[in-house]
């Protein structure tokens, strides 16, 4: 494997920053730093991956900033952060500006016309994500809790997502037969593994 | 200053309720921005979060934006940095021994606890979105066609959406 020079993994994450329109955008990063330029392994991304989703703040960044650390450590992850962020900021800043300050006339019917289509795109998306990742009834329980809480309850996200960790750590508590016999382990990460091939 | 506090203080704690994608803190984002204090309008908002789709990079850049409707450039950089920055430090810590974490019973009940909570957010965000970019007939039809076509698999989703804009612009 080799390690990147910051420069050259600057130029790399602010190129995929600029690349990555519409959904699935992890696919980009795999794309490039694992199958392309050969940075890294699977089982790297992958972990990568597993702690972006983890975390909280916004998923894509936190993916470079996983990425970039492991590459070229602190320096690396802040390179990755500002070259995912910067360039497709300040384009949209641009583009979000002007608008606001009405130099298109007419714009406002446009915008008006994309905003539903996007409410169309993402519904699909999300969809989609919800068939592949949500498995067995105290995942469908708390992914319907937090819907209703945030959604039509118009709950405080806060209060929503705290019931729902309390609820899930509860239900989702580890078990004696599962912590205690290795081969249960063993076998809980394989399913892992095949989830996240899918 | 009591300005850039709030927007940086708002958009701080928002970073952390991020679970599972930007999309899951959309309704809150709404909340603060819009009705809690005013930055913006719902109008706006759903603007923004339409153009912050159709350009590259994360959706979360939205915080600039609103942090800009609150208090100019420097609002905007004040927003995007406590939006962006704080949890990356994070993750950057965590991402480090994770490798260790991650076979613990803990570990595991936490990852399965958030990844079902993150995707019940992103189908709250979907719902707040839609209330807001959803009025009419017409726009509950362009909505419902994207949809259609996103369904096929066989069409990326920029000319979908510069395709919508078009209609828009044609129906009165």
């Amino acid at each position: 494997m080799t390690r990147p020079s910051l420069a050259r993994l600057t130029a790399v994450f602010g190129w995929i920053g600029l690349a990555s329109l519409g959904g699935g955008r992890s696919a980009y990063f795999h794309d490039a730093l694992v199958v392309r330029l050969r940075w890294l392994r699977d089982e790297e991304f992958l972990q990568d991956l597993a702690v972006s989703q983890v975390m909280p703040g916004p998923n894509f960044s936190n993916l470079a900033v996983a990425l970039g650390h492991r590459l070229r450590g602190y320096p690396g992850a802040a390179c990755a952060l500002v070259a995912l962020v910067l360039p497709g900021g300040l384009l949209f800043l641009a583009l979000a500006i002007s608008l606001r300050e009405g130099v298109a006339p007419g714009a406002a019917h446009v915008l008006a016309g994309m905003g539903a289509a996007v409410v169309g795109l993402i519904l699909v998306m999300t969809w989609r994500i919800l068939r592949v990742g949500l498995r067995g009834r105290v995942g469908v329980l708390l992914a319907a809790g937090t819907f209703l809480a945030v959604g039509p309850l118009r709950l405080p996200t806060y209060v929503g997502i705290a019931a729902m960790i309390v609820l899930g750590l509860w239900l989702n508590r580890p078990r004696a037969s599962e912590a205690l016999t290795p081969r249960g382990a063993d076998c809980q990460r394989e399913q892992d593994g095949q989830r996240e091939q899918e | 200053m009591m300005d850039l506090l709030r927007v940086a203080w708002t958009f701080l704690w928002l970073s952390f309720l991020c679970i599972g994608g930007g999309l899951g803190i959309v309704p809150e984002i709404e909340r603060q921005a819009v009705s809690a204090h005013q930055w913006i309008t719902s109008r706006e908002f759903v603007d923004a979060y339409t153009i912050a789709q159709l350009t590259p990079g994360p959706n979360m850049k939205i915080a600039a934006f609103i942090g800009y409707a609150a208090r100019g450039p420097l609002g905007a950089l004040v927003a995007a940095v406590a939006m962006f920055v704080p949890p990356a430090i994070l993750t950057a810590l965590v991402s480090q021994h994770w490798g260790r974490f991650r076979g613990r019973p803990w570990a595991r009940a936490s990852e399965r606890t958030l990844a079902a909570i993150g995707m019940g957010l992103m189908a709250g965000g979907c719902y707040t979105l839609a209330r807001s970019a959803i009025h009419d007939v017409p726009s509950g039809a362009i909505a419902v066609g994207a949809a259609l076509v996103m369904m096929t698999g066989r069409v990326s989703p920029l000319p979908v959406v510069l395709a919508a804009g078009l209609v828009g612009w044609l129906l009165p």
